[in-house]
């Protein structure tokens, strides 16, 4: 290990959508940022996700799942995420292919019908207007849909960004804001250093007031390079995308309550089809495969479904990590203990980015945040109070 | 530029593709991949000793790109132009070889060795894949042609020399009246004869290195006299034609006779120099080729270790001297690991059977146990096949040294390429767009998969197989291969994949599980 590696107020690691946006809002902030990672920018999570900007309720009850997601905690932050993501495209100069189509989620049995009406009156209170409609009703919003579907909620709020351009656009952005990205330099230490942190690079050493960790599936392990222990699991899922075809979804998001089906036809033409669906596994240093099975299995959902996409051809599969707790809820906010450290990670990384971003940057800076995370803090993740200050 | 990959749509002398609706893995001995010299050969030797093997390829008849079978109405009216194939295809079908062929192979199943397959052609390629695996793999898929864009490469009449060769060897066709010729390797030479046997008239043969002379790596070739007498035929076949044979020149621009319309003039430029035009020509077709690239996905998505060809920046697998890979049971033939013609094809499928049946002939029990006197025949015949072999690679390895090398070529034709040719045609993207994107100035940690996904370049369905090497020299990083292999290696229909799904799909949550979490 060399030398310093310049001044720096705020070291972020990662260049996923977290890290980029929250390096956009600190450098908006004008203070110094250093963007450490590992490898190029965008290249895991949030360049490998669908780009789904999730606004009404999502699955409450999935297969495995021991707890389900919070809506009513959770539908408010949706809410604030959407309204953040409005102002995107203004704020960075440039078009990252957002847009607000709406998305239908859909049921093929009484019971889940039952689970979209229960939903419905979450995102009422929340002040997201979504329509409950039956099955001919859902099939005039959408023709593609299939005879199985019984019931869906229509929500036009609903949106999609394009994962390959929204990073890269916040990181460009942050850049000329004085913001500096170091890719292919991971981190490799982590302590407190008098009253801030020494990021340790196989480059040289940072030192910082503040560290923000938004390494995705690594973040566990740089926070355990200082020391801390947070239950975060490293998880592989599935995407697929056919070859270029006619407007067939109207762009819309397709989801589903019951099953992990997820499918929206992008403006180039190709249709995405994820839904969460497990990858052949997850190695440190590389990218996890699809799996076959978790194909068929997706695929075959998504033309019950969607009967029309049994006209297209599978062009691409591929696989991508993100970091799953253990209640489901995203987790931000300062590491107990650790002053000056940062987290921000799990459920819903890319709907949440810009909010996330702005808030990270707020708390750094020692403001009130846009919204209410005091909840959502890592403290849950830590295994009794294990930090212990590295002198 | 129209390409010869693609399967013929006109019928053959096979028959169409049975439908490959098979649910559950049919189990062979062996599973050769790929109906050429090297895939047939293995496959004949396999068969011949007595192992159950499947032949599977994509195109609707067997012999590949060098063997392709004429049509009947060509075989009447001109005869056989390789009738060695002939031989060889009739072998393969009397040693009892299940021969698959409208069959794409478009992934590997989770065990890592159940080849997933659809029907590539006819009216069954919309309908369910299938499934077929074997003790052992041979992976011989053959070659790309490697071709750089240029302006005006998007024309009608501008082809590779690979579907020129297809048109005048196996249909009799020629690819146009007056053509020429342009691009690098020994390959330009045959097909420049194959066209002059059917009439055309050759403008010229244009090679972008400078091979043809007595250097000291030509006079080496004089160890190898059969393939130089070979080469050196071809060439006094063009000059008795008086076919002017044109060294260090490329394609500077094809144009059309109107916007948009057939190609109708090539100018040509000094290999150094690509954007100074020396000399214009008038043609009705240019033919283009930069040699041939190995078709390697199935080895790379099988797990096996591959190799970076530092002179082509081109992934292949990396293989033992008899055609193993790092797999102990895939099995590596032909131009899948590596360029070297279709002798040296045919000389690695024999070996790589040759090694099988070593293998199986040890064996306490299998399936098929050869007699005890094959073991020292099989013995005697590898180390034949491996003398020749030996020869054959010292002759991959000469041309290697009298052509420029593909990489330096890249770099030199993609720098000179103006602005708004497109580079990546599934997904248009241009050469200023790349470039931008690749560019220091972005301020962006910057690599080849980052200019992939800021432009699509190479995100089509041809999957950047076409235009990978154009775009890596852009970006200055080397051919961009994806770093992981990704299914499916050809798109593939959604029906047959879903055909996959067990158990039959139905409303209620079945395995496999879809994990605790969503994508964001």
């Amino acid at each position: 290990v060399t030398g310093s590696l310049g001044p720096a107020d705020v070291v972020v690691a990662g260049a996923g959508i977290l890290g980029a946006a929250a390096a956009y809002h600190l450098a908006r902030r004008g203070l110094r940022v250093v963007i450490a990672e590992r490898a190029a920018p965008n290249r895991e999570g949030s360049g490998t996700t669908a780009g789904n900007v999730h606004v009404q309720a999502i699955h409450t009850r999935r297969p495995g799942q021991a707890v389900p997601v919070d809506s009513e905690r959770f539908l408010p932050l949706q809410q604030a995420a959407s309204q953040r993501w409005a102002r995107v495209e203004d704020e960075l100069g440039t078009s990252v292919e957002y847009q607000q189509a709406g998305g239908l989620m859909v049921a093929e049995t009484e019971e889940q019908a039952a689970e979209l009406k229960a939903k419905g009156e979450w995102e009422a209170a929340a002040g997201i207007p979504t329509e409950l409609l039956d099955g001919r009703a859902a099939r005039e919003v959408l023709p593609a849909l299939g005879p199985t579907v019984v019931a869906a909620t229509w929500c036009p709020a609903d949106g999609y960004a394009n994962p390959l351009l929204v990073t890269q656009a916040y990181l460009a952005a942050a850049q000329r804001l004085g913001a500096v990205l170091r890719p292919f330099t991971p981190v490799i230490g982590l302590a407190r250093r008098g009253s801030g942190w020494r990021t340790l690079t196989p480059a040289g050493h940072l030192d910082s007031a503040a560290v923000i960790n938004v390494a995705g599936p690594w973040l566990h392990r740089i926070a355990a390079l200082a020391g801390i222990s947070l239950r975060l699991t490293p998880v592989a899922i599935q995407m697929h995308a056919t070859v270029r075809g006619p407007t067939l979804l109207r762009h819309l998001l397709v989801q589903h309550i019951g099953r992990g089906l997820s499918v929206k036809q992008v403006s180039a033409g190709n249709v995405l089809i994820g839904g969460g669906w497990p990858a052949a596994g997850l190695a440190e240093d590389q990218r996890p495969q699809a799996s076959v099975a978790s194909m068929a299995g997706n695929v075959a959902e998504a033309i019950r479904i969607l009967p029309p996409l049994a006209g297209l051809r599978l062009l691409r599969a591929w696989a991508g990590p993100l970091a799953a707790t253990p209640d489901e809820m995203p987790v931000i906010g300062p590491v107990p203990g650790a002053p000056g450290l940062f987290v921000a990670s799990g459920t819903y990384a890319f709907t949440f980015a810009p909010l996330w971003g702005e808030t990270l940057a707020a708390l750094v800076a020692g403001e009130q945040p846009p919204v209410e995370i005091r909840d959502l803090g890592p403290a849950r993740l830590m295994e009794g109070d294990q930090f212990a200050p590295l002198a | 530029v129209t390409e010869a990959t693609n399967p013929p749509s006109h019928p053959t002398l096979e028959s169409p593709a049975s439908p490959t609706d098979h649910t559950s893995p049919s189990t062979y001995d062996v599973v050769v991949v790929g109906a050429g010299p090297a895939g047939l050969t293995a496959a004949l030797h396999l068969a011949s000793a007595g192992l159950s093997v499947a032949l599977l390829d994509e195109q609707t008849g067997l012999g590949g790109q060098y063997y392709r079978r004429p049509s009947p109405a060509v075989l009447a009216r001109a005869g056989d132009h390789r009738p060695a194939g002939s031989r060889l295809v009739a072998a393969v079908r009397a040693a009892g070889v299940d021969c698959r062929t409208g069959t794409s192979v478009w992934g590997v199943g989770d065990d890592q060795r159940t080849l997933l397959t659809c029907a590539s052609t006819g009216p069954a390629a919309a309908g369910g894949g299938g499934q077929v695996t074997g003790r052992y793999l041979v992976i011989a898929t053959g070659a790309y042609e490697r071709v750089l864009p240029f302006p005006g490469w998007e024309l009608p009449g501008v082809t590779t020399v690979g579907f020129a060769q297809h048109l005048a060897a196996a249909d009799g066709v020629p690819v146009g009246r007056r053509v020429l010729l342009a691009g690098s390797g020994p390959f330009l030479l045959p097909v420049a004869c194959s066209l002059l046997r059917l009439g055309v008239t050759v403008v010229g043969v244009a090679e972008a290195g400078r091979p043809y002379r007595l250097s000291g790596a030509g006079l080496s070739a004089l160890r190898f006299p059969a393939r130089l007498a070979e080469l050196a035929g071809y060439a006094a076949q063009l000059a008795r034609h008086r076919v002017p044979l044109w060294q260090d020149r490329v394609v500077a621009r094809a144009d059309p006779d109107a916007p948009g319309q057939h190609v109708q003039s090539v100018t040509l430029a000094a290999t150094q120099a690509p954007a100074q035009p020396l000399a214009q020509f008038e043609v009705d077709a240019l033919c283009v080729g930069m040699g041939f690239r190995p078709q390697a996905e199935l080895p790379q998505l099988l797990g096996c270790a591959m190799v970076t060809d530092p002179a082509s920046g081109d992934l292949r697998p990396a293989i033992a001297r008899d055609g193993q890979s790092s797999r102990p049971d895939v099995y590596i033939a032909g131009e899948a690991a590596g360029i070297g013609g279709a002798r040296q094809a045919a000389a690695e499928g024999a070996r790589v059977a040759q090694s099988i049946l070593t293998r199986e002939a040890a064996l306490p029990t299998t399936p098929h146990p050869p007699t005890s006197h094959h073991q020292p025949a099989a013995a005697r015949q590898a180390s034949r096949t491996n003398r020749r072999h030996r020869r054959q690679d010292q002759f991959a390895a000469l041309t290697s040294r009298l052509y420029p090398p593909p990489i330096e070529l890249a770099t030199r034709l993609t720098q000179a390429l103006p602005g708004d040719v497109r580079v990546c045609r599934c997904e248009a993207v241009t050469a200023a767009q790349i470039r931008a994107a690749a560019s220091p100035t972005v301020p962006s940690g910057i690599d080849a998969g980052t200019v992939r996904a800021l432009t699509r370049a190479g995100m089509g369905p041809c999957q950047g197989r076409e235009c990978a090497p154009a775009v890596g020299a852009l970006c200055g990083t080397g051919p961009v291969a994806p770093a992981q292999p990704r299914m499916p290696v050809r798109p593939v229909p959604l029906t047959a994949i879903a055909a996959l799904a067990t158990p039959a799909p139905d409303p209620m949550p079945t395995s496999p599980m879809p994990v605790n979490t969503v994508p964001s």
